[in-house]
C-alpha cells in the first residue's frame, strides 16, 4: 500500500469512524440511562434518512433536512417512550423486545411510504467537491464528517459537564432510582433521554446517506455497527462510544481493504478479543460476560 | 381427560397431521393449503429449537438464524458438491455445521445473560449472515443457492410435493417428541433451575455454563434440521435464511406462541406464517401488523396465547 492510498484509507477510517460516533452515542445515552438497548436504533437511523430526502427534494436544502431530520426523530423518541416502553418500567428485558416491534412497523411503513428501491441524497453543496491532499485529491464531505463528529463530541462532553440536563443525565446512568427518591421527575427524563437518542440516530442517518445511499437493509447495518461500538467501547459512557468508533472505523475501513470478502470476520475478532480479555469493553463500567 | 384418552387425542391429531395432504386433496386449494403447512411446520421446528434457549433455559437468543442458515447451506452445499441426495448425508451434514457453529458462538456467548446475551448473539450470528452474503464461490452470494435437490430415503424419492410434506411432518413430531422428552428429563429440570436461578444451580454444584453451552448446541442442531428441511421444501437458499429477519421471526412466533411451552412455539409459527404468508396477499402491511401483534402480546400478553389460553381455562373452571 503506497503512503497516500494508506493516509487516504486513514481517513476514510476516521470518517466512518465519526459517522459511527454519532450513530452510537445515541444508543449507548440511552443504555447509560435506561438499561434498555434501543433495538430500533437503525431503524431510526433510516427513518432520519428517508426524512432528509423528503425535505431535500421538497426544500432543496441539506442544511434544513439536518435539522428537521433529528427534530422529527425526536419528537417520535417522546411519544414512544411514554406510550411503550414507560408500561414496562423495570422489565429490561421485555422493553428491549418491544423496540423489535417497534423496528418491524418502522421498517415496513418507510418501504411503504418511499418505496424499496435504492436512493441516494445529493452531497450538500459546497462539500461536493475534493481538495488536494497530500499527493492526491479526497472529498470534501468526508472531511466534514470527521469535523462534524469532533464538534458533536465535543458539545456532549460540554452539555454532560456544564449544563443542568448533563449533571441529570450523569446522575440518572449513575442511579436513576436513587434519581428519582431525590424528587427528579425520572419519567420525563427517560422520555428526554430516548427522544435525544432517537435524534441522534436521526442525525446520524442524515449524515451519513451522501456517502451510502437509503436502501433497504440499512437499518440493520446501522444497528450492527453500533452494537460492535458499544461493546468493543463500553456500555453507557460518552468515553466508551468515541474508544469504540475511533477503532471500529479505521479497523474496517482498512480490513475491507486488505481482506476485502472477510472484513466482518475482523470486526468479529476484535469482538471476541474484547469479550474474552475486557469484557466491560475498552472504556466501560459494565461486564457484559463473566 | 384421563391421560389415555388424552394420548389417544394426540396421536389422532398426530396421524391427521402427518396425511393432511391425503385427505384434503378433494379440496380445491389442498397443494397450497400443504405448502404453506409444511412452511409452517419448518418453522415450527426452528421457533421450538429457539424456545429450548428462551423459554427453558431463559436465555434469548436473537441469533438464532445463523444455525437455521448454516444447516439449510450445508444441505445445499452437501448435495451439489458431492453429488448426492441421501437423507442421512445432507441432513448430516446440515446438523453437523449447525452444531459446530453453535459451539463456537456458544462459547463466547454463555458467560454471558439478558441484554447482553441479546446482543452478542444478535452480532456474532451476522458474521454468519456476512460469510453466507460475501463468500460467492461457495454459497452463491447475495444471489442465494439455487436448485438444492430434494433427498430420497432408502431409495424412496421424497421429491413429490406430497411426499416432502410427509417427511417435514413426521421431522416436525419428531423434534416435539425429543424436546418434550428433553425438557423432562434431569437435564430439562437442571436447565430450568439455570432459567429461574444459576447463581443456586452453581451453588448446588452444577456447571451452568456447560448446560448453557450443551442447551446452546442442542438448539443449534435443531435449527439446522428445519434449515435443511427449508432448502429441501424450497430447492432454494437465500443469504436471508441466516440473517436478522429469520431470527426476528422466530423469536416473534416462541413470544407470541407462550415461550417454555411446546404448543406455544408451534401456535406461534402459524400464526406468523399465516400473516406472513396468507394475509400478506391481501393487504401490504403485514410487516406492520406482525409488529403490532408482536408490541401487545410484549405488552399485554407476555406468556402468549397459551398463556391466554391457560388463563380463560382457570378463569372457565373458577366460575
Amino acid at each position: 500500500m503506497s503512503p497516500e492510498l494508506l493516509f487516504q484509507q486513514a481517513l476514510n477510517g476516521l470518517s466512518f469512524g465519526a459517522l459511527l460516533f454519532i450513530l452510537a452515542a445515541g444508543l449507548s445515552l440511552v443504555f447509560g440511562m435506561m438499561d434498555v438497548v434501543n433495538l430500533a436504533h437503525g431503524a431510526f437511523y433510516m427513518l432520519g434518512a428517508y426524512v432528509a430526502l423528503s425535505v431535500v427534494q421538497l426544500t432543496g436544502s441539506f442544511w434544513l433536512a439536518l435539522v428537521a431530520a433529528p427534530i422529527a426523530l425526536g419528537a417520535l423518541g417522546l411519544l414512544l417512550e411514554p406510550l411503550l416502553l414507560r408500561r414496562l418500567r423495570g422489565r429490561h428485558l421485555d422493553q428491549v423486545l418491544l423496540t423489535i416491534g417497534v423496528s418491524l412497523v418502522i421498517v415496513d411503513q418507510i418501504g411503504l411510504l418511499w418505496g424499496r428501491e435504492v436512493r441516494s441524497l445529493p452531497f450538500p453543496p459546497g462539500l461536493d467537491g475534493s481538495v488536494a491532499l497530500i499527493g492526491g485529491v479526497y472529498p470534501v464531505y468526508r472531511l466534514f464528517v470527521i469535523v462534524f463528529g469532533i464538534a458533536l463530541a465535543a458539545a456532549i462532553a460540554v452539555i454532560y459537564r456544564r449544563t443542568k440536563l448533563g449533571m441529570l443525565i450523569r446522575a440518572g446512568v449513575e442511579d436513576a432510582e436513587m434519581l428519582g427518591a431525590l424528587g427528579v421527575n425520572t419519567d420525563r427524563l427517560f422520555a428526554i433521554t430516548f427522544a435525544v437518542g432517537a435524534a441522534l440516530a436521526g442525525l446520524a442517518g442524515v449524515i451519513a446517506a451522501p456517502v451510502f445511499g437509503l436502501q433497504p437493509g440499512m437499518d440493520v447495518d446501522a444497528l450492527l455497527y453500533s452494537l460492535v461500538v458499544v461493546v468493543v467501547g463500553g456500555l453507557g459512557t460518552l468515553g466508551g462510544a468515541v474508544a469504540g468508533s475511533v477503532l471500529v472505523g479505521p479497523v474496517d475501513t482498512f480490513g475491507k481493504v486488505l481482506f476485502q470478502e472477510f472484513a466482518l470476520a475482523v470486526i468479529f475478532a476484535i469482538v471476541a478479543l474484547v469479550l474474552l480479555f475486557k469484557p466491560t469493553g475498552l472504556l466501560g463500567r459494565i461486564r457484559i460476560a463473566r | 381427560m384421563s391421560s389415555a384418552v388424552r394420548w389417544l387425542a394426540v396421536a389422532a391429531v398426530a396421524i391427521g397431521l402427518v396425511a393432511f395432504p391425503y385427505w384434503s386433496a378433494a379440496w380445491e386449494s389442498s397443494r397450497f393449503a400443504t405448502t404453506v403447512l409444511r412452511d409452517m411446520l419448518v418453522f415450527a421446528i426452528f421457533a421450538l429449537s429457539l424456545d429450548i434457549l428462551v423459554g427453558h433455559a431463559g436465555l434469548p437468543s436473537l441469533g438464532h438464524a445463523a444455525f437455521f442458515g448454516g444447516g439449510a447451506y450445508a444441505a445445499g452445499i452437501a448435495s451439489q458438491r458431492l453429488g448426492t441426495d441421501q437423507l442421512p448425508v445432507t441432513l448430516g451434514a446440515a446438523v453437523l455445521v449447525a452444531g459446530v457453529l453453535a459451539l463456537v458462538i456458544g462459547m463466547l456467548v454463555v458467560r454471558s445473560e439478558g441484554i447482553f446475551f441479546l446482543m452478542l448473539t444478535l452480532a456474532l450470528a451476522q458474521i454468519v449472515f456476512a460469510i453466507a452474503f460475501q463468500w460467492t464461490a461457495v454459497t452463491g452470494g447475495s444471489n442465494g443457492l439455487a436448485g438444492v435437490s430434494r433427498p430420497t430415503l432408502m431409495g424412496t424419492d421424497l421429491s413429490a410435493p406430497d411426499r416432502m410434506y410427509v417427511l417435514v411432518a413426521l421431522t416436525f413430531l419428531g423434534v416435539c417428541l425429543l424436546v418434550w422428552s428433553l425438557m423432562r428429563s434431569p437435564y430439562g429440570r437442571a436447565l430450568t433451575g439455570v432459567r429461574e436461578n444459576e447463581r443456586r444451580m452453581r451453588a448446588l454444584g452444577y456447571d451452568t455454563a456447560r448446560l448453557k453451552l450443551s442447551a446452546f448446541v442442542v438448539a443449534g442442531m435443531i435449527a439446522g434440521v428445519a434449515g435443511a428441511l427449508s432448502a429441501y421444501s424450497q430447492r432454494f437458499v437465500s443469504p436471508g435464511d441466516a440473517g436478522i429477519g429469520t431470527s426476528v421471526q422466530a423469536f416473534v412466533m416462541v413470544l407470541i406462541g407462550g415461550a417454555g411451552t411446546i404448543l406455544g412455539p408451534v401456535l406461534g409459527a402459524g400464526v406468523v406464517m399465516y400473516i406472513q404468508r396468507v394475509l400478506s396477499s391481501a393487504i401490504p402491511v403485514s410487516e406492520t401488523v406482525l409488529g403490532l401483534v408482536f408490541i401487545v402480546f410484549v405488552l399485554l400478553a407476555r406468556e402468549g396465547i397459551v398463556g391466554l389460553g391457560r388463563a380463560a381455562y382457570a378463569r372457565a373452571r373458577a366460575r
